[in-house]
């Protein structure tokens, strides 16, 4: 029984690194040097495809991702900007927000103008859960790369078009924020619906002493596209990294984060919602390390699961024995909304120090009956009170998008996922 | 008497000939448990009733089975609410046919707000009551006027329902809710609970400005204090699942007195 799953594995690992060889000549430097490309075949090569078999690879839709067509990036150097730009103009790009600069990225690739000159330029050595990384520095056609000093705003659109179909799309970010610097940092990836392709992201990074970055990321891939995001990131003393994540999009999707908090007092906050339907999968983990005194993460994730969807969430926390003071709070929470759907939780609190502050739980279920019973007793009918239900148990974490357009693109994106809160007009 | 209320006569006489609610030796049980074993109840419009009670006699549980709680089971007995069988009727039917709950612990449902749940569920009732929908202005010309009677400041409007409301703002909440929906029979379980002596006046005061000949009112309270603002027509003693003795409003004065106990000697 596991011969098939052997020779596929093996299947998968050989496809990709044949891909390689075929285009690793056309790959552009500017993107990832090119031994920086070769050392992650070889990694890769080295770690092998992962088995459903490994506890952290359970929940992924590892199939989808053996089912890719192929492994090479839509663009590479070969692509003309003009024939991006042509397939990216086909696609509706969603009103700029106030305030930020855009950057707009197409099949992987940048439009209009070159990158600014202070570029940053961390690879981290991803470890084996965080293999689909190495894939990222393989295959990149660009980056985004920046190095913040002072403040700024800037809004990073990811789009696949429908030229992607077929072949993959690797996003790579790598973002360093120089002391006491503050990025407002949005991440968006889009992608037309009938593409069925890999979007596979690789995002570093690197936050110096008491810097903070607002990390906006809104997953709205196309629905036939294997979406998965690979992060790294270290923080340095006193610095803040705040991520908000909406995943809505692809038939396919895994995050695989890894967060080390190395400097004392820097702090984590990380709410995520993922809202899966049809026959989507959701998969994320991550992983916290707190390496130092008086670290901080504050986790929040909120799954619901409709039709035959499945989501899974694994949160991580490690505190050494190095870092006394720390205060790590953890709140995970799934509805279930389908007969079919399924919802998977695991918290994880690792302490290795004393004087530690934690806090976790994880509750998967169905809405709750008292709260729908009073809705029911004002005289709202079942479908409206149960949408209402729904749009709150969303609440926390959109609420807590505080630029209003980005949230109202979310709350959009979300109800989208949720017919009928759409149709009961729960949102403002 | 019964002509106050704007109604033409003949309904009015038919309203009278019918009681709003009639509850029928009703045996409900929870879980293992009989907790009503045998109530009934007549309710008339123009009436106001004081259902009394030592505690886990079954007080909520009745006003939860008529509004249509899930998880009790009705074993047997009727009620009727203008001659409709209630207990065919899903709780949100309940509600638009004019039944309020006034709930002993009202929820916090974080993410719903409050003006919202007040716009739907009064836009709810005038459609049953074949009505025109209220617009956002005259929403909220009705609910000012509503909130100012019961002292309510208008920010609540924007926060989630009930989300971090005292337990004295919550239950001028419902009595909020109520006001707005204007129902037929209001079920107040234990809204004077946890109100301090002025919040005890503006929910009376709240209460008795719906005291119409169209409508009725059921109190259920531990306190004689409620009483001495709304005065009762009935009130009602429920022991042990049964209503174990109705009375005038003496009958409060009486168990404020004299406590539960010789109410027990009597029924056995
Ligand atoms: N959902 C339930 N599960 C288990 N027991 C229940 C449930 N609901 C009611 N009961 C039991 O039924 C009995 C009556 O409860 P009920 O809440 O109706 O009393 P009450 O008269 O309203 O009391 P109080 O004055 O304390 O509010 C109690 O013994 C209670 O424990
Ligand atoms: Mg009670």
């Amino acid at each position: 029984m596991s011969m098939p799953a052997a020779t596929e594995r093996i299947g998968t690992l050989e496809r990709i690194l044949r891909d390689y060889e075929a285009v690793a000549a056309q790959l552009p430097d500017s993107a990832v040097a090119a031994d920086t490309r070769r050392r992650a075949a070889r990694e890769l090569a080295r770690l092998g495809w992962p088995s459903a078999r490994d506890e952290q690879w359970r929940y992924a839709n590892l199939r989808a991702f053996e089912r890719v067509p192929a492994f090479r990036p839509a663009a590479p150097a070969g692509a003309t900007a003009a024939e991006q730009g042509a397939a990216g103009a086909a696609f509706e790009l969603p009103a700029p927000l106030p305030g930020f600069e855009r950057w707009v990225y197409v099949d992987g690739v940048r439009q209009g103008p070159p990158a600014a000159a202070a570029a940053a330029d961390a690879t981290p050595s991803w470890s084996a859960e965080q293999r689909f990384g190495l894939l990222c520095d393989m295959f990149a056609a660009d980056r985004a790369a920046l190095r913040i000093r002072g403040q700024a705003a800037i809004e990073l659109l990811f789009i696949t078009s429908s030229r992607a179909a077929g072949a993959a799309v690797y996003p790579r970010l790598q973002v360093e924020l120089e002391a006491g610097s503050r990025l407002a940092l949005v991440e968006r990836h889009l992608g037309v619906h009938d593409a069925p392709s890999l979007v596979c992201a690789g995002v570093a990074i690197e936050l110096g002493r008491g810097s903070q970055l607002q990390h906006y990321r809104l997953q709205q891939c196309g629905t036939q596209a294997v979406f998965t995001d690979t992060l790294s990131a270290r923080l340095s003393e006193e610095s803040s990294y705040q991520v908000r994540q909406i995943g809505i999009g692809a038939g396919t999707a895994r995050t695989s984060a890894r967060v080390a908090l190395a400097g004392r007092g820097a702090s984590l906050g990380w709410q995520a919602i993922a809202v899966g339907r049809g026959e989507q999968v959701h998969d994320t983990t991550l992983e916290v390390e707190h390496m130092a005194p008086g670290t901080r993460t504050e986790e929040v994730f909120r799954g619901i699961a409709d039709e035959r969807s499945r989501l899974a969430f694994s949160g991580h926390i490690h505190i050494d024995a190095a870092a006394p003071g720390s205060e790590a709070r953890q709140s995970l929470r799934g509805l279930i909304e389908g007969a079919g759907a399924e919802i998977d939780l695991r918290p994880r609190l690792e302490i290795n120090t004393d004087e530690v502050r934690a806090q976790h739980g994880a509750t998967t279920g169905q809405l709750d009956d008292n709260l729908l019973f009073y809705l029911l007793a004002r005289g709202l009918d079942r479908k409206t009170a149960r949408a209402l239900l729904k749009w709150a148990f969303l609440g926390d974490v959109l609420r807590a998008i505080d630029l209003p357009a980005l949230r109202s693109a979310a709350e959009h994106g979300a109800a989208g996922q949720l017919p009928d809160v759409m149709a009961v007009g729960a949102l403002a | 008497m019964s002509g106050t209320a704007g109604t033409s006569a003949p309904a009015a006489a038919s309203d009278a000939a019918v009681p709003l609610l009639e509850v029928r030796d009703l045996h409900v049980r929870v879980g293992e448990q009989a907790v009503l074993r045998g109530v009934s109840l007549r309710i008339r419009v123009g009436e106001v009733h004081a259902i009394m009670g030592p505690n886990g006699s079954g007080k909520s549980t009745l006003a939860h089975v008529l509004a249509g709680r899930p998880g009790y089971e009705i074993v047997s007995g009727s009620a009727t609410f203008e001659g409709r069988d209630l207990f065919a009727l899903a709780p949100e039917e309940r509600a638009r046919a004019g039944l309020f709950l006034g709930f002993q612990y009202p929820v916090e449902i974080p993410g719903v707000n409050n003006a919202y749940l007040l716009t739907a569920a009064a836009n709810a009732a005038r459609r049953e009551r074949g009505q025109p929908e209220l617009d956002a202005f005259e929403f909220l010309a009705l609910v000012r006027s509503k909130m100012s009677l019961m002292q309510i400041d208008e920010s609540f409007l924007g926060r989630g329902v009930n989300e971090g409301f005292s337990g004295g703002e919550k239950k001028r909440n419902e009595i909020l809710q109520m006001l707005v929906l204007e129902p037929k029979l209001a079920l107040l379980d234990e809204t004077d609970s946890g109100l301090d002596i002025d919040a005890l006046k503006v929910v009376a005061s709240g209460v008795n400005s719906l005291r119409a000949a169209a409508r009725a009112i059921v109190l259920v309270t531990h306190y004689q204090r409620l009483l001495e603002h709304i005065v009762p027509d009935f009130v009602h003693v429920l022991a042990r699942g049964r209503i174990a003795r109705s009375g005038d409003r003496t009958l409060a004065l009486e168990l404020e007195r004299r406590g539960y106990d010789w109410i027990g000697e009597q029924a056995a």
